[in-house]
């Protein structure tokens, strides 16, 4: 394998005496879906929002494709090509479907030298790229606060898969979602992964990460517990890991 | 309900201030002796050119999440700055420049600085040492005022340079110039808000601030821009109301937050933040100041003004959650 795109060495991270993450070390390549799974209070969200920029860590270090990587913003970390979708959904609900969609990265045309919104050529991006996706919103133009969970989230997830990047960071992001949705939602990922973007989903339902990942790493208490191939584990093996109960199948992959 | 009724009866939702409006002025004008005159409706306008201006920036921060309580007190500030620089009695030193025109443009600036500068005070304490913009404004609306009196000794400025209060007196197609400036104003700022980024980044940020810092915009800076656009904007409605009563005392603008308020929530601007409009709010402006004109044409004690006001206040709250409802059937 290539030099993997994301790298974390020994993250730590304290809030005051409690030790939330007690040292992760692991890795993403280009093209690779890693499922991350834990216990509530493992620290997954922690370590997501470490590398999506927003946190810092305490110690440690991460490397992005080969470089020293500390994002201290979102701002920054979407610079260098990292997409998140969180668990509390990032969507302002006093604004329409478009504006939600372009987010921070509207398409302007300039009138006398001023930024204005072109609103024409952002609601058929939009629009495309829903039907893409094969999701139905019956007006661009609605705010979100008329839409259901299920609708905002496919907001967000087509939103992700539009913009792309590099690393794409999700945060269970099927927990509104029907069967349907999130078997798509489930497609989306190994398209977007096929396109060489790595991809870090943190799920508690095993079933979907054993339907989408390569690769699956537990955390536990602050530590990575196991770090294995999804076709050299079991389910039961990674509930093990993420109980505590035995170490069996844990170590790094391959 | 077919799409074609749900986008009229959107339309009358997010424009029931304008309707309410004709609906006033036509009630006016058929109850009213002499109400319906062009004379009246120029009044109306003129009347609420100060508020007006002063309105547009406390709807940036509010639409924004945020609020200003300060923005009274810093047109006052700015009004007695102007005041002493350029009027001729009272505590003014009655300073001349020359070519006359040039104190126009040199007024304006000392009013704009004077908001924006403590816009920037506002921003900073708000934004960048995360203290409650409530608390923040509420203060400098105290110490501003106190200001003013400090720098006054609470007499008053008259007599205001005649190459300024030639924009009180000079008219275009029947309205003095300063009402223009306040319709420019509100021309202006409305399409900032809903065509520009920074607009929707505002009313996004006023919506949903966690969403739109990861979404990489970049929130304390716009925050910064708006509380010192809602200062320097005070400050040219401080340097209207100076035009207006050619001079400045110490308790000028008495009273005006209130109104801005009222005009801001009647004009369907919520006080939580990412809604509302701006020609909302000069629809809001209007409708008051074509309130005043009515008590006045009908000799009512001018103290009714302010019982009016507040079931006004009241009756637009009452509409914007009966508006909530109606909507929440519609999606």
């Amino acid at each position: 394998m290539s030099e993997p795109l994301l790298v974390l060495d020994n993250v730590t991270k304290n809030y005051g005496a409690i030790r939330a993450l007690r040292g992760i070390s692991f890795s993403i390549a280009r093209g690779e879906v890693v499922a991350l799974l834990g216990d509530n209070g493992a620290g997954k969200s922690t370590l997501v929002k470490i590398i999506a920029g927003g946190l810092e860590p305490t110690s440690g270090r991460m490397l992005f494709e080969g470089k020293e990587f500390l994002a201290k913003t979102p701002a920054e970390a979407k610079a260098a090509g990292i997409e998140t979708v969180y668990q509390d959904l990032s969507l302002c609900t006093n604004v329409d479907v478009v504006a939600n969609f372009f987010m921070g990265r509207e398409i302007t045309r300039k009138v006398l030298g001023v930024p204005v919104l072109d609103e024409r050529a952002m609601e058929s991006v939009v629009a495309k790229a829903l039907a893409n996706a094969g999701t139905r919103i019956p007006s661009l133009r609605t705010k979100v606060e008329h839409l259901s969970g299920g609708q905002r989230q496919a907001i967000e997830l087509n939103r992700f898969v539009h913009w792309g990047g590099k690393l794409v960071l999700l945060d269970e992001p099927f927990a509104a979602l029907g069967v349907e949705q999130t078997r798509r939602g489930l497609d989306m990922i190994r398209k977007v992964a096929s396109q060489g973007i790595g991809v870090v989903i943190i799920t508690h339902i095993m079933q979907q990460a054993f339907q989408v990942a390569d690769r699956i790493v537990v955390i536990r208490q602050g530590v990575v517990a196991g770090d294995v191939a999804r076709n050299k584990t079991s389910p039961d093996a990674v509930i093990n890991m993420i109980t505590g109960e035995t170490l069996a199948g844990a170590g790094p992959a391959g | 309900m077919s799409p074609r009724t749900r986008h009229s009866l959107e339309l009358v939702l997010d424009n029931l201030v304008w309707f309410m409006l004709v609906f006033v002025l036509a009630v006016f004008s058929t109850l009213i002796p002499n109400f319906f005159q062009l004379g009246i409706f120029a009044n109306i306008v003129e009347a609420s050119s100060v508020l007006g201006v002063m309105s547009i920036g406390l709807a940036l921060v509010i639409i924004a999440g945020h609020m200003d309580l300060s923005v009274e007190s810093v047109a006052a500030l700015s009004a007695m700055a102007v005041g002493i620089m350029f009027c001729s009695s009272g505590i003014g030193l009655g300073l001349q420049l020359h070519p006359d025109w040039l104190m126009v443009p040199v007024s304006l600036a000392v009013a704009l600085a004077v908001g924006a500068l403590i816009g920037v005070i506002n921003g900073f304490l708000i934004v960048r040492l995360r203290m409650s913009a409530f608390i923040i404004t509420l203060a400098s609306y105290i110490w501003v005022r106190g200001l003013v009196l400090v720098v006054s000794g609470g007499r008053s400025a008259q007599d205001l340079a005649p190459a300024i209060r030639w924009f009180g007196i000079q008219r275009l197609v029947g309205l003095p110039l300063t009402a223009w400036i306040a319709v420019g104003c509100f021309v202006v700022f409305s399409l900032i808000l809903a065509k520009t980024p920074f607009g929707r980044h505002l009313v996004m940020i006023g919506g949903n601030e966690t969403a739109t810092f990861r979404a990489g915009i970049r929130v304390n800076r716009n925050l910064i821009i708006a509380f010192v656009l809602a200062g320097a904007i005070a400050g040219l409605a401080g340097w209207l109301l100076a035009i207006r009563t050619s001079g400045a005392t110490a308790n000028l603008g008495v009273g005006l937050l209130f109104n801005a308020f009222a005009a801001v929530v009647i004009g369907g601007v919520s006080l939580k933040g990412g809604v509302g409009t701006l020609p909302g709010v000069y629809a809001g402006v209007l409708l008051l100041s074509a309130i005043n004109t009515a008590i006045n044409l009908m000799a009512l004690p001018a103290n009714f003004t302010q019982v009016i006001h507040g079931l006004l206040v009241l009756a637009a709250v009452l509409l914007d959650a009966f508006k909530q409802t109606i909507r929440q059937r519609l999606a």
